[in-house]
């Protein structure tokens, strides 16, 4: 009995502090709250924590700066954010607490389109803009929200850069697609399908796998059988990598490989040969040379990643970075926080920043939809024996010639 | 005079429907829905493992079908919600009702596996089902919640639905608990084969229980998606959700009405609480596994065990 009561007598203790830790953060008048939630935990953290770093720096580098101009004011920027466990469950719970308790002037959305159109619900009704990053699919800005405006290129358009690049190496070139059936990579290559039908592009394999698969030797035999000369799909990172290890060692007689997500990220290196020649459809790479009306250029933003972080931004980093700096100009434009006046200046909103051009689709059947951004094609190629991801598509950003066939 | 229970059950569900509604409190609203659900789930699992004895891991099958099934006929196919939500727990019990003639035939780890595997099943055939929208799933656009006044109204009147479902489940937990039926389930748990030569059939007990509990999970989960503007396969039937509607069970007391609704409110709680703690909230997990062991180590008969352990006038007051 004195043992359970010791637990009862924690169990009190522990309530008293996690009551005592729970303050109201409620904003001062010289700051700008912009709440969010980040996949701290979970299968989505990896990118969701790259999109941090990058939302962070804008946030350091404006605040450093005096802050955010408003009209004669300056203000400074505050963040107030939890963890979603990358689940819809609690979305609309915190959502709801970073609008009514944290008083937040303006919202990110969470990592991910489901999440997003999850946290959207709770947004509109109070009606905040909220900057998505992350949140590819078309068929979130298709919902009739107001307040949503969209970063990334839709998914729809991920691998049209790739299937512009097989209509101009090769016309009749016939296409394998592989992709994980999870919602991002099927509404991915559903459209890269439909284009592939607009080019006169032959599709010989639609194979969906599951998001798990280890073994894509049957998918691979399939591809080798329809006499395939290009591969495109993918998903992840666990199964891109295997897929083009698996590629690789099966010796796939592709002239052209393209997968989602997975060769954008640095440790793809460690595949070796395996990864020579594969193509990422990639938001934003380093060594992509736009010429910025606002904010920083690639290379300094590069330079300030690096130097806050010790690596390499990725293009989730990127997103983050822009997706605050779109904000910032829009608050300028504005001459205001007010959130009505700031939706009406993104929807002006027509600019080129390091990360490309951006603007939003202002019709209401696809309102904040992403219509200026265009995805760069980045190639894993062999440089004096080091393995380096260079731009290859579209021709503006272009750092190195495709290669192309590999095979 | 009715029983204590009764009174308890109005109590509670008049606290949850009225606390949040009178200063239109939506944080709080937010954090007493999903303690809501959390009863709701881990109430009717008790009716399984709690009464009958028979651990069953998949049962957010029920939830996520359930809420397949009810976003499909309110947001797709138009109908009302309040026909929706029903329909959504009638097809959902049919389902268990056929699921549970095959394998109830199982016992102990095996039939724990199968659940696991009718989960896995149902995931994979929903991803590849069309008319559901595959791995992408339905999204439901604003529109959807015009015909309930807007999304503003919307989400208070689902809210109030989840309150009434809640209601229904602790109910039911209680009805059957005192009824014949409840005890031929009690039968079952202590002896199956004793339970059979007493003049209980077990296959339609368990057949029957199997395909009550997931009534009203379906209802639960038809609310909460249409609430949460999108399902996709992977959230609907998240196996994590099953594991904690068992902690929960666990923690609160298995086999009682009372202990299965007071875990789930707490740890439902406590987990939201370490969330957005300043202090905790970088390691929530953490905490939130450390209390839990603790609990188990040293309550294993749960919050209600131990209540009733030192209190024992309770065992009669809360069942």
């Amino acid at each position: 009995m004195r043992t359970s009561r010791k637990v009862f007598a924690a169990a009190i203790l522990a309530s008293a502090i996690l009551t005592s830790g729970t303050t109201s953060m409620a904003a001062a008048s010289d700051t700008v709250t912009i709440g969010f939630t980040v996949s701290e935990t979970g299968p989505l953290n990896v990118d969701s924590l790259a999109q941090l770093h990058g939302f962070e720096l804008w946030r350091d580098q404006v605040n450093a700066a005096g802050g955010l101009k408003v009209g004669n004011a300056k203000y400074k920027i505050k963040f107030v954010t939890y963890d979603d466990q990358s689940k819809s469950e609690r979305v609309q719970q915190l959502y709801s607490r970073l609008i009514l308790q944290d008083n937040a002037d303006f919202l990110f959305s969470p990592y991910s389109s489901n999440l997003t159109a999850t946290a959207a619900i709770i947004s509109e009704q109070y009606g905040k803009v909220m900057l998505t990053t992350g949140a590819a699919e078309d068929k979130t800005y298709e919902l009739g929200n107001h307040g949503l405006f969209q970063m990334y290129t839709p998914a729809t358009h991920y691998l049209s850069s790739a299937m512009a690049v097989i209509k101009q190496k090769d016309p009749k070139a016939k296409v394998a697609v592989a992709y994980s059936d999870d919602g991002f990579s099927k509404a991915v290559a559903g459209a890269a399908k439909e284009e592939a039908k607009r080019l006169g592009e032959p599709v010989v394999l639609d194979e969906a796998y599951a998001p798990g698969t280890t073994d894509f030797g049957p998918i691979i035999n399939k591809m080798i059988s329809a006499k395939a000369d290009a591969m495109v799909g993918g998903g992840h990172y666990a199964d891109g990598a295997t897929l083009a290890r698996q590629m690789y060692d099966q010796k796939a007689p592709m002239k052209f490989i393209c997968l989602l997500v997975a060769p954008d990220s640095p440790q793809f290196a460690s595949l070796g040969d395996a990864a020579v020649g594969v193509a990422v459809p990639s938001q934003w790479e380093p060594s992509a040379a736009y010429k910025p009306d606002f904010g920083p250029d690639g290379a300094a933003f590069g330079k300030a990643f690096k130097d806050k972080f010790g690596n390499e931004a990725s293009y989730h980093a990127a997103g983050g970075y822009a997706a605050g700096l779109i904000l910032q100009h829009a608050i300028e434009k504005a001459g205001s926080i007010d959130s009505a006046k700031v939706i009406q200046a993104l929807d002006a909103t027509d600019v080129s920043i390091f990360y490309g051009r951006v603007k939003f689709a202002t019709d209401a059947q696809h309102h904040g939809l992403q219509i200026g951004h265009e995805m760069v094609l980045a190639q894993w190629q062999k440089k004096g024996g080091q393995l380096t991801k260079e731009v290859v598509w579209p021709a503006a950003a272009q750092t190195a010639p495709l290669l192309y066939p590999l095979h | 005079m009715r029983h204590a229970m009764f009174w308890l059950i109005v109590a509670t569900t008049a606290v949850f429907a009225l606390l949040p509604a009178i200063g239109g409190d939506v944080g709080l609203r937010e954090s007493l829905f999903l303690a809501a659900i959390a009863i709701i789930l881990a109430s009717n699992l008790n009716l399984m493992i709690g009464y009958t004895g028979y651990v069953n891991f998949g049962n957010i099958v029920f939830f996520g079908l359930g809420g397949y099934f009810g976003v499909w006929l309110s947001a797709v196919k138009g109908w009302p919600l309040l026909a929706a939500v029903p329909a959504a727990g009638v097809a959902v019990s049919a389902v268990a009702l056929l699921f549970g003639l095959g394998i109830l035939r199982l016992r102990g780890a095996y039939f724990a596996l199968a659940t696991i595997g009718i989960n896995e099943a149902v995931q994979a055939l929903v991803s590849n089902l069309d008319v559901w929208g595959g791995s992408t799933g339905i999204y439901l656009s604003l529109a959807s919640y015009q015909s309930l006044g807007g999304a503003r109204q919307a989400l208070w009147i689902v809210y109030f639905l989840v309150v009434a479902v809640m209601a229904a489940s602790l109910f039911l937990s209680w009805r059957i608990r005192n009824s014949k039926f409840g005890l031929g389930l009690f039968a079952i748990r202590e002896d199956e084969d004793a339970a059979a030569v007493l003049g209980v059939r077990p296959a339609t007990y368990k057949a029957a229980i199997y395909s009550i509990s997931g009534f009203l999970p379906a209802a639960a989960g038809a609310l909460f998606f249409f609430k949460n503007g999108v399902i996709q396969p992977d959230q609907a039937f998240d196996l994590t959700l099953s594991t904690e509607a068992i902690v929960m069970l666990m923690l609160g007391g298995q086999g009682s009405v009372v202990g299965a609704a007071l875990g789930a409110f707490l740890y439902e709680q406590f987990r939201g609480y370490l969330l957005t703690s300043p202090m905790f909230s970088d390691f929530h997990l953490v905490v939130a596994g450390l209390l839990l062991l603790l609990i188990v180590l040293f309550v294993p008969g749960g919050l209600m065990g131990w209540l009733t352990q030192r209190w024992p006038w309770m065992r009669g007051k809360l069942q």
